[in-house]
């Protein structure tokens, strides 16, 4: 196979673990709905800790976008 | 029954005019544009070196943090001389910061307790600059305005006129080995900081060496029980061994917080400046505009996040465990 081509497959395989960092976010966004909705005197703290949430997950995305990347570009 | 007359707004006008405008040069839309197509960009990882001082290279994303820096500072000026100003109602760009701060502080009471004092300003501080700095990439030449230069490396094909020149594509027909030859390298005068890998770390290591510090300083030598967990290995054998297990891995929870720190925010950026690029040259005309609400955004929240979660792993470290383990994810 061409490296080139490779390379552009593996990049987009890479980018396969989005998917959980995609449904992390919304199990949090629809948990962090559920409890305003109930409770929307503590919308502020519930947001606060959904963002924190957000960004644990999403942070395996990063991952896996920092790596696509760095096949893309680096190697 | 006189109605008021509309005052008229000619920014839209000039909006579509620019449009129009665009559309003739960038497409050839109607066989009469200049046709200069947009380039395909090619992506460079590491910071781009401008010029040196001595040993030291100055990077185009140094110039950025400079020009972020600048900004920052104008910013605080401004903000002091309203303040001292002393009128009640504060407006405009103070009366944002105005809001953040409270927010902020707002924030950080509600989570760190005692400890507000101390690490407000630390929370602040990583917001502004990465606020700042990721909203850089938003400034007009930013990216698009630099040097060329001819090397062997080279991947654009330049045209020149006058003073002035400026990537167009390969010509057709021409061979891959002499447009190899010819290629050009350009370097941006401004890139926007964030996109260095180096920023992100060093700002990392720079949250968490504090947080060890907010740790020890609250807690004396006891923070260190946080990883080297010997308590209760004789009294309880086998979770002692366990607990033990766990001080380990807390080490490796530090460690990672300063990856998922770097990698996060350079993660977003680049890949928000890539993006913007790809948009643009794929659609040169109007496309790109929504794009850059999306990267107003990201670069907001990527900026609240990091302050965010520095502030509150220096709360958590102030805290204690007291016996009971934080299963905080690790990421």
């Amino acid at each position: 196979m061409d490296a080139n081509a490779a390379k552009l497959i593996g990049a987009g395989l890479a980018m396969i673990g989005a998917i959980g960092a995609g449904a992390g976010i919304g199990i949090v966004a629809s948990g962090a709905v559920q409890a305003m909705g109930r409770n929307p005197d503590a919308t502020g703290t519930i947001q606060t800790n959904m963002i924190l949430g957000i960004a644990f997950a999403e942070a395996v995305a990063i991952y896996c976008l920092v790596v696509a990347l760095l096949i893309l570009f680096v190697f | 029954m006189t109605e008021t007359p509309k005052p008229k707004v000619w920014g839209r006008w000039v909006v579509l005019a620019a449009v129009v405008l665009g559309l003739f040069i960038f497409t050839g839309f109607f066989g009469i544009g200049l046709s200069l197509k947009p380039v395909q960009p090619h992506v460079v990882l590491p910071a781009e070196p401008l010029f040196s001082i001595g040993s030291f290279q100055v990077t185009n994303t140094l110039t950025a943090l400079a020009l972020a820096d600048l900004l920052i500072i104008l910013i605080a000026v401004g903000v002091t001389s309203g303040v001292k100003k002393g009128s009640l109602i504060l407006g405009g760009i103070i009366g944002a910061i105005e809001w953040i701060i409270e927010m902020l502080h707002g924030m950080t009471e509600g989570t760190a307790g005692k400890w507000t004092k101390q690490i407000f300003p630390w929370f602040v501080t990583i917001f502004l600059i990465v606020l700042i700095a990721n909203w850089t990439e938003m400034l007009p030449g930013v990216e698009t305005v630099g040097i060329l230069h001819q090397s062997e490396e080279g991947h654009y094909q330049v045209e020149s006129w006058g003073p002035v020149s400026s990537i167009v594509l390969p010509e057709e027909g021409a061979h891959a080995e002499e447009t190899h030859a010819a290629g050009y390298e350009f370097f941006a005068f401004l890139r926007p900081v964030s996109t260095d890998i180096n920023f992100t770390l060093a700002l990392a290591i720079v949250a968490v060496i504090m947080i060890q510090y907010f740790g020890i300083k609250s807690q004396g030598g006891r923070y260190f029980g946080k990883f080297w967990n010997t308590g209760t290995v004789f009294s309880k054998p086998i979770f002692g061994v366990i607990d033990f297990a766990v001080g380990l891995l807390e080490v490796v929870s530090e460690i990672s917080k300063i990856i998922s720190f770097a990698f996060r925010l350079f993660g977003n950026i680049f890949a928000g400046s890539v993006l913007l690029f790809v948009i643009g040259s794929l659609v040169p005309v109007f496309a790109q505009s929504i794009f850059y609400l999306l990267e107003f955004f990201v670069g907001a929240i990527q900026a609240f996040v990091f302050g965010l979660l520095a502030m509150t792993f220096m709360a958590q470290a102030t805290q204690g465990h007291g016996g009971e383990h934080h299963e905080e994810a690790h990421a």
